[in-house]
């Protein structure tokens, strides 16, 4: 079989660490090759090295046989390698033609646009991808989002490549939008391109891959045909067994009184029927793969998106409002997933950052008072209240935005991937601090999908998948292995919820 | 194994220094370029130091630095400008003629009420619903403008023809003219405003929360702060200083017609931006905006006393404009911070 990609001992290196360390990998023309792995074990590294986006890895790459330079993404590109983000390319107001074109449109003369070739070449393009019937001039913002997602593999089919890249392509898509695209992908199979395929479902990579490659803490695993392996010995590949060591396991500080007790709670479109209730001093974890609506829960239950349907008690009572201003006020924090656009503002100190959540709360000589302890607890570093958050490292910005919850002194504080992207010392102060405030008497509701970190942090794990509340957890039996089949959908704890139902 | 190498990786190895002069440049630097004029001042011209001229140089900019005050709070929030400024100038000043017969008081109330109105209007449209403030503004600018000239048929008004009250029309005219011991009352009012705004901005609650919605008003969201509520007090303070600012003018002028604060909306912009206040929101100082409005005032004197006319004073005016936001722009980008 033709070897279209071969990575020989590439290493990419970041200031301190190796992101990903002396990898082999090939793909075949005609297969789909999965890459797995949890966060952080270096796949979008590589990915990112195979789009040209570094010029400093270290390593070979072969292409189809010769050896390339990928050192910018043109280069990957005129190397007939094509990437196709989660986050689509594709410029919204204007039509499906242009964008399908984009950079050679067809001209008549120098000047004109040659709108006859423009919509045969387009239309030739969406057949192969299986759009045929739709009317490429129609603007891309007007098609759906799936196939906005088929239009973007037909823009990179344009280029001819002999290797594409498809990074999460079913995370937007419901089940029949996701056998449409496998039946695309194996017709792009039987045309002899190479496709790279990145995703954390892994009933759908048994279901789609040839071969399976395996990455962790930047270093690969192992490559194995899908026949070889089972869902469950993947799963103990991705996690290996050192993982579950960086958490002491802590003597729980749950007391019996339930503080926050969510009733049917239902937002249409993104979750249903939710019940669950935190107990004083206890961490819930909510386990589920993105799009489970775990995110969009957290946003309902602090007031910034609205709800449909249920109840929320706090305490024993029923509590309503309409804005995080009031659930604030209520004692239900929010630390969104988003560091950059939603946690802190990048243009203010680390002072201004840690209070901005609590304004009201305290005098300005308190409010010094609290971010210097909090700096102290969290250690910030450096530990200047004044400087500029942006100049502080991720671990660091982290801690901060911790911090400004923490300021606000909530009944109930809801994480929403804390850890996300963080040196392991910084990782390590955030546990360590998540843990006291559960000690302390905090309820803690933390949603992430550091499997590691869900297992060993918290006391109990509900599941949620699609919007839908599906399992339960003790902590006593929480393993990872355990959290990461629930979240697809399998797994005893799943099926046992199911029956009883 | 970990906890041996915890310290090490606990340490942060980037540069993290931040140039403390350039700071201190960014915060209170135009009052260096103040300094500068005021030495090459008196070199371009013997007049310029002698009161008669200093004086001069205070009453040409300090109506404008009060509306100047105003707007810079809309700049702050991260919202450009306030381009309403000038009608709401002339809209508070022709009420307040124009209810002169009710006493000077009741007309001074009435003229600040009718200026907040819009205000309000501004801060409501561009708070809820999330309007472009440049375009709002600017279409509330030429309706007010519209409906003054329709409703007073492009008249002046002059407030001693206005009903019979001849003892309001007259205090009212000297209200512009009139001294504080040896100090004119609108002196006084320009360095009110910016003690006052300045207060607002760095002590009071509300000057926190609009530095974090200036700074990312997703972000002040999501810190549970009421963002509509915060940028629609931007408006008001904007609207309110440009009330005074143009009861002012109207007192000044002895009219009250709707082209009164005609110009004021690039000069005070002109002010805030030079002063310092940065255009992406939530950086600056109302300390500045004084600083940017002396620069002005000095500038238009200086371009008087060495002959230049009127005409190439817009220009220059223009070109400090363009080079000001340009610089500013390039320092914003370099710090990865071009968010405006």
């Amino acid at each position: 079989m033709k070897t279209v990609l071969e990575m020989k001992q590439v290493s990419k290196k970041f200031p301190g660490t190796y992101a990903v360390k002396t990898i082999d990998f090939d793909v075949f023309a005609g297969e789909v090759h999965a890459l797995l792995g949890e966060n952080g074990a270096g796949k979008s590294t590589l990915m990112k090295v195979i789009a040209g986006y570094f010029n400093d890895y270290t390593g070979e790459i072969l292409v189809n046989g010769k050896t390339v330079q990928l050192h910018s993404p043109a280069m990957a590109k005129a190397n007939g390698i094509q990437m196709i983000y989660q986050e689509l390319s594709l410029a919204k107001p204007i039509s499906i033609a242009e964008n399908l074109l984009a950079g050679r449109l067809p001209t008549k003369g120098t000047w004109l646009l040659d709108r006859k070739t423009l919509i045969h070449e387009s239309k030739k393009l969406l057949g192969r991808v299986g759009l045929g019937h739709i009317d490429p001039l129609v603007a891309v913002e007007e098609i759906s989002q799936s196939e906005a997602e088929l239009v973007e593999i037909a823009k990179a089919l344009g280029n001819n490549p002999s290797i594409l890249v498809m990074d999460e392509p079913t995370s937007a898509l419901s089940k029949e939008e996701v056998d449409r695209l496998f039946g695309i992908i194996n017709v792009l199979k039987k045309q002899g391109i190479g496709i790279v395929y990145i995703s954390h479902h892994l009933p759908e990579i048994s279901k789609i891959a040839d071969r399976v490659t395996v990455m962790r803490d930047g270093e690969k695993v192992a490559t194995k045909d899908i026949t070889d392996v089972t869902t469950e010995a993947l799963v103990e590949m991705m996690i290996g067994r050192a993982a579950g060591e960086m958490y002491r396991k802590r003597s729980s500080s749950i007391k019996e009184d339930v503080k926050l007790e969510v009733k049917k709670l239902s937002r249409r479109g993104f979750f249903h029927n939710i019940d669950f209730h935190v107990r004083r001093g206890e961490i819930l974890g909510i386990c589920g793969l993105s799009g489970a609506g775990r995110s969009e829960l957290a946003r309902s239950l602090v007031g910034i998106d609205p709800i449909d349907g249920g109840e929320i008690h706090l305490d024993g009572t029923e509590i309503q409002f309409r804005s995080m201003n009031r659930a604030l006020a209520y004692g239900l924090a929010y630390l969104s997933e988003s560091r950059k656009e939603q946690g802190l503002a990048l243009r203010l100190s680390v002072g201004e950052n840690i209070l901005s959540a609590s304004i009201s709360r305290y005098s300005p000589k308190d409010g010094k008072e609290i971010v210097k302890k909090l700096i102290k607890d969290l250690q910030v570093n450096p530990a200047e209240d004044h400087r500029m958050i942006a100049t502080l490292s991720g671990g660091n910005q982290q801690k901060v935005l911790l911090a400004k919850w923490m300021a606000t002194e909530p009944k109930v504080l809801i994480l929403d991937e804390p850890t996300r992207g963080v040196d392991i010392g910084s990782k390590m102060v955030i546990h360590q601090a998540v843990m006291e405030m559960a000690n302390r008497g905090y309820s803690v509701i933390l949603i992430t999908s550091d499997l590691p970190e869900l297992a060993g942090l918290s006391d109990r794990v509900i599941i949620m998948r699609n919007g839908h509340f599906i399992g339960e957890i003790d902590r006593v039996d929480c393993t990872e292995e355990e959290l990461l089949l629930a979240a697809n959908g399998k797994g005893e704890y799943v099926n046992a919820i199911r029956e009883s139902r | 194994m970990q906890s041996a190498n915890l310290d090490e990786l606990k340490k942060d190895s980037r540069s993290l220094e931040l140039n403390t002069l350039s700071l201190w440049i960014s915060k209170l630097g135009i009052f260096i370029v103040v300094g500068i004029f005021l030495i090459v001042g008196p070199l371009v011209s013997a007049k310029f130091y002698t009161l008669a001229n200093l004086t001069t140089i205070l009453q040409t900019v300090a109506i404008l630095g009060i509306v100047a005050v105003g707007v810079a709070f809309v700049t702050y929030s991260g919202h450009y400008a306030d381009l309403s400024v000038p009608s709401v100038m002339a809209f508070a000043g022709i009420i307040t003629v124009a209810t002169l017969h009710y006493g000077i008081a009741i007309s001074l109330l009435l003229g600040i009420l009718a200026g907040l109105s819009i205000g309000i209007i501004n801060g409501f449209v561009v708070g809820v619903y999330k309007a472009n403030p440049i375009i709002w503004t600017l279409a509330v600018e030429y309706v007010l403008n519209g409906l003054m000239r329709w409703i007073w048929g492009a008249n002046q008004i002059y407030p001693d023809l206005h009903g019979n009250n001849g003892r309001a029309a007259s205090s009212f005219v000297n209200l512009a003219r009139q001294y504080v011991g040896p100090i004119p009352l609108v002196f006084i009012l320009l360095f009110c405003a910016v003690i006052i705004g300045q207060l607002i901005l760095s002590k009071t609650r509300f000057g926190r929360r609009l530095k974090v919605v200036g700074s990312s008003a997703e972000v002040a969201k999501f810190s549970g702060i009421n963002v509509p509520l915060t940028i629609g007090i931007a408006f008001l303070i904007s609207a309110f200083a440009a009330s005074i600012g143009g009861i002012f003018l109207t007192s000044l002028v002895k009219l009250g017609v709707y082209s009164n604060g005609t110009g004021y909306d690039f000069n005070a912009v002109t002010a805030v931006v030079v002063g310092g206040v940065s255009l992406a929101g939530g950086r600056g100082n109302i300390v500045g905006v004084l600083g940017g409005t002396l620069l002005l005032g000095i500038l238009v004197n200086v371009l008087n006393l060495i002959g230049v006319s009127q005409l190439y004073q817009t220009i220059v005016e223009g070109v400090i404009f363009i080079i000001v936001v340009g610089v500013n722009q390039k320092s914003l980008r370099k710090l990865g911070r071009d968010d405006a």
